[in-house]
Parts: C-alpha cells; structure tokens; sequence
C-alpha cells in the first residue's frame, strides 16, 4: 500500500506556486506542474483486500473449530454460544482412563499406535531401497515404477474391502492392519526419502566409498542411509501420525477389540458428551502437533512431504 | 520364423536375463541386480497387500455366491449397469467432489499467492494452520464440522442467538452444505500446499518487467503468473479430486449424500448385503482413480504430487 500513498502525498505538497525565499535577499518563483497520479488501477484497489480477506476466511474456517474443540475439551458445559466453567480436567480424566467412564480413548489409542509404529518400521525396510533405486538408477519402466511408489492408486476403503475376502483369518489381525498401513502410507514415505536422496551426490559418495575398500550393501548401509537420516526421519513422523488415525481402512477391516483409536472416536459419536469427545479428539490433535514441532525441528516445512530448500 | 520359434527365443532372452541377474558377471549385470534386489521388499508388500487382493475383487464381482466365492455370474455387473440408483451415486460422487474441488484449488491459489507475495503479519500461523488439517482423519473433520453446525454447534447458536430463530432448524452439519463444507476443509490444504510448492518456482523477475512496463496487478497475474503457476495448478486439481473421492470417515458420520465410498459400505451392511455389487463398485472406482491419475499425470511432472 504504500507504494500507492507515497506519491499522492507528495503531489499535494506540490500543487500551485510555492513562493521561495532565497538566501541572497531576493525571491523567486517557482511554478510547479500538478502532478496527479492516474487513480490506480482497480486491480490494485480490489485485488488484494479481496485475497487478503479469503485467506482470512480460510485461515479462520480452519482454525477456528480446531481451538473451539481444544477449548472446550477444559469446559465444563458446552450448553449455550460459548463453552463455560473453565477450567475441568474432568473429561481429559475420562479420556486418559482415570475416571470410571466408557470414554477411556487409551487403549484404542496405544493399539493403533503400536500398529503405526509396525507399519512405520516395515515402511523404511520397503521404502528407503526402492527411493534409492529410483533416484540413483535409470532403469526400464522407471517412471512406472516412480508412479507406482510415489502415488496411492488403491483408496483405503476398497483395499479394505478386498483385504477381508482375501485373507478371512489373518486380515483382520494385527499383522494386516500393519501390512494395510504400510501400503497405504508408503508413498509419503518414498517421497521424503527421495527427496532427501536427491539432494546428495549419491554416485560421488558411493564410489568414493567404494573405492576405499566397502562392499556394496556396506556402502548403501553405512554410507548412504545414515546420510538420509533426516529424510527417513520425517518419512517416519508422518507415515507414523497418519496411520495411528487412519479410518476409511480400519473401519473395513477391524472386528474386534480393542477397536483402533479412529474406530473407537467413530462409535463413541452418538453415547460420549461432547466435552468428552473434544477431549478425546484433542489427545490426537497434541499428538499432530508434536510431530509437526518434530518436523519442523529437522528441518521439514511442517506436515509435508515438501523440505525447505 | 514360427509362433513357435519366435516364443521359444522370447522365453530363452527372459531366461538368460533372470539367470545374469541372480548371477551377475559383468558390472553392469551387478546393477542390474541391486536395482532388483532395492525393488523387491516394495514389490513383494504390493504384491501381498495390493496385487492378490485387487485379483480377488475382480474375482469376487463374478461369483454367483460372493461370500463364499463360488460359481461364476455377471449379476453384479449387470446391477450396476441397469440400476438407476448406481448411475445416481455416481453422478452425485462425480459433481460433488468436483465442485469441492474446484472450490478449493481457487482458495488455495489465493493463499498461496498471500503467502509467496504479500508480507503477511502473521505467516508462521497462517501456515500452520492449513498444513494442520493435512494430518486430520475424515472423521475427526465430521466431528470438528458437528462442532460447529450442528445443533449445539458454536456457529448454530451464534446464529440463533442473533437472529432469534430455534438452533434446531439452523443446523447444516448434516445437510449437505455441512458435507461440502467437511470436503473443502480436507481438501484445502492439500491444494495449498501443492500450490505452494509451484510459486516458490516462479520467476518473479518476469512479473517485475511486466508491472514496470505497466500491467496492472490482475494483468500480471493473468498473462505472467497463471501461465507459470498452471502446472501447478493441474497438478492440485488431479490431487485433490483424487482425495476427494477418497473421503468415507466424513461422509459416513454425516450421512448427507451418497457418494461412490458410502455405497460401498452399504452394499456390505446388514440388510443390504451385496459384496459381488460392492466389489464391482470398488474395481470401477480404482479403474477410474488410476485412469484419471495416468492421464492427469501426462500434463505434468510426476514429482510435484506430493501429500
């Protein structure tokens, strides 16, 4: 804006006969031109009040429930416009189980993040050596296999609908929810990893390796992977925070108890109070938070597969 | 040379290839077997958790008796094809999200452009807050979109409070203007940060030249940015229709309009079961997710989709 004020402000100074003393006795005078700038254009006057006031109203639409429901998570009623009776750990005590409520969020939440945690560990065993393999090689049908990797072709809800027909004893278990995680959260990881991959010289720093006397799978464990830690890293974080919420998967497949942490919030919708709910989502948005502090920490843009240049 | 021949060479050629590459002699045979080896863990956890079970869907929507995979019948297909609700849910899938994604590409090029051009006051929040939703579930979205719209929702009674109407009739969580509103809030960010990825590549000095030769702000934009920033712009839109589809956690818990994820649940309730009808809905839906992903992906670089 101010590029706009400045020379207004000056052409109004300027307008008409300015009478100037001289330092000599004797006066002249000067007859300035008025110089009116052309009113700017409408783009200009429009353009971005109008963008500045949609960023405002998408910056609010996203925020706004976010806090309202970690605020009145500490509320005692939420009858009326605003949350009142501050401040009651009473629903953070139902949520964490030491109340004797049914709203106890904890042991759906460990179960899934113990899921999590296995479809995070097998996602660096698959995930870090196809990275390497798409970045370093030029291979047939590499941009294929680059789509492949890096896009989630199958949506959760149909790959769950296959995966109980296909596997009717093991696909309900553990052991295919971890596999289902890791599958679906595998593109956010080769991404991170390749990302952090083509930052480096990798030929430079294999052969050098290699020419000091390493063996292949020495040089990829001990060189390489070390030197993308920070990628896998953030790899880790977000396939790790995605999986311990994900539903359109879960909801498919589970049968049973304890029912994951995303499952559990879904049937607890008609029977929980809505202070205890908010609690309970808000357990998870802390979780969201510190992985993104984490992110942010080693040096991610925050909750994206994208890094700072 | 014969069918026969010319099969037997094919086989010898691929038999040869396999056996260099279990037992390389040359370096670049040994490369050839990293590539294989660095490929396998991915390929063997697609093929088990993708691959087979893609199989048995296909196999499951020709069954005569899909609980027990049986017999062989094309009732399911013949279903969708004649049935005017299924051509309904998929119309309803295609103009909804479609319009949430137009939607919420154009809010996240103006937040986009805010942040890469404007010196905004508060950037750091600004940007925390629409990569935060990225994490959230579409079904914590229903709870948040509940939150606020529904019946003791903090906007509702807002409303109600200013107007004097009853909060019972104001409530939009599960009409449909709550559902689209749940969509855009998924959607949004995911375009943002696509399209945040695009201006930071832009070059800036073209955009300097045209306003200094005297475009206005909106022409500059118009002829200099959105040619640069159009890749960027695909590549969002191809994303987020993408994700769109893919919303079932939101859809489920507000039950407003029935989309393509929705009737999938249903053909498998209680009531309403048809796993060969469900598994034929899911085998069009994935054709479809693939076909338009492969041909988007033709208009642009593949790594510029990202979360």
């Amino acid at each position: 804006m101010s590029d706009d004020s400045e020379p207004q402000r000056r052409s109004r100074s300027g307008v008409g006969v300015e009478p100037n003393s001289r330092t000599d006795g004797g006066s002249v005078e000067t007859t300035v031109e008025a110089w009116t700038p052309s009113r700017p254009a409408l783009s200009t006057r429009v353009g971005r009040p109008l963008v500045l006031g949609i960023v405002t109203l998408v910056v609010l639409v996203l925020s706004v429930p976010v806090v309202v429901t970690f605020v009145s998570s500490f509320a005692e009623t939420a009858t009326g416009i605003l949350p009142r009776g501050f401040v009651t750990f009473e629903h953070w005590r139902d949520v964490l189980g030491l109340g004797d409520d049914q709203m106890a969020v904890i042991p759906g939440l460990a179960f899934s993040l113990v899921i999590a945690t296995g479809g995070m560990i097998l996602n660096v065993v698959i995930g870090v050596p196809i990275a390497y393999a798409l970045t370093r090689y030029e291979f047939y049908a590499r941009d294929w296999l680059n789509t492949l990797a890096i896009v989630p072709l199958v949506p959760g809800v149909v790959l769950g609908l296959a995966f109980v027909q296909t596997y009717p004893n093991h696909g309900r278990s553990a052991l295919g929810l971890i596999a289902g995680y890791c599958l679906l959260k595998s593109p956010y990881m080769v991404l991170t990893v390749q990302s952090s991959f083509q930052s480096m010289d990798l030929v430079r720093l294999e052969e050098s390796a290699r020419s000091l006397g390493a063996s292949w799978p020495r040089t990829f464990l001990t060189v390489i992977v070390p030197h993308a830690k920070r990628g896998i890293l953030a790899g880790c974080i977000i396939t790790w925070t995605l999986a311990a919420a994900e539903f359109n998967f879960t909801f498919m497949v589970v049968s049973g108890s304890p029912d994951p942490f995303a499952v559990f919030l879904y049937r607890n919708t008609s029977n929980a109070t809505y202070m205890q709910q908010a609690a309970a989502v808000s357990v998870y948005f802390l979780l969201v938070v510190s992985a993104i502090a984490v992110l942010q920490l080693i040096g991610n843009r925050g909750f994206t597969t994208i890094r700072d240049q | 040379m014969s069918i026969r021949e010319s099969t037997a060479a094919s086989v010898r050629r691929v038999a040869i290839f396999a056996s260099t590459t279990a037992r390389p002699t040359t370096e670049r045979e040994r490369e050839r077997r990293r590539i294989a080896i660095m490929c396998l863990p991915f390929f063997a956890l697609a093929t088990v958790a993708g691959f087979v079970p893609l199989a048995m869907l296909v196999r499951m929507s020709v069954a005569a008796d899909a609980i027990w995979i049986e017999g062989w019948s094309l009732d399911a297909w013949r279903t969708l094809l004649t049935e005017p609700t299924y051509r309904r849910v998929a119309w309803n899938t295609v103009w909804f999200v479609g319009l949430a994604t137009v939607v919420s590409v154009v809010l996240g090029v103006a937040v986009a452009h805010a942040l890469e051009k404007y010196d905004l006051p508060f950037e750091r929040v600004v940007v925390a807050a629409v990569s935060f939703p990225i994490a959230l579930p579409g079904i914590i979205v229903a709870i948040l979109v509940i939150a606020m719209l529904g019946r003791q929702g903090l906007v509702t009674n807002a409303i109600a409070a200013v107007t004097g109407t009853s909060a019972i009739d104001l409530a939009s969580a599960t009409a449909i203007t709550g559902l689209f509103l749940g969509y855009v809030y998924s959607l949004v960010p995911r375009a943002t940060m696509v399209l945040r990825g695009t201006y930071a590549e832009v070059n800036t000095q073209a955009e300097e030249a045209a306003r200094s030769l005297g475009a206005s702000r909106w022409e500059t934009f118009y002829h200099v940015t959105l040619p640069e920033i159009r890749p960027g712009i695909a590549a969002a839109t191809i994303l987020t229709f993408r994700s769109g589809l893919a919303i079932f956690g939101t859809v489920l818990l507000l039950q407003s309009h029935y989309v393509v994820t929705l009737q999938i649940q249903r053909e498998i309730s209680v009531g309403t079961y048809r796993p060969d009808v469900a598994a034929a809905i899911g085998l069009v839906y994935v054709v479809f997710i693939v076909a338009f992903t492969f041909v988007g992906l033709r208009f642009v670089r593949t790594d510029t989709v990202t979360l």
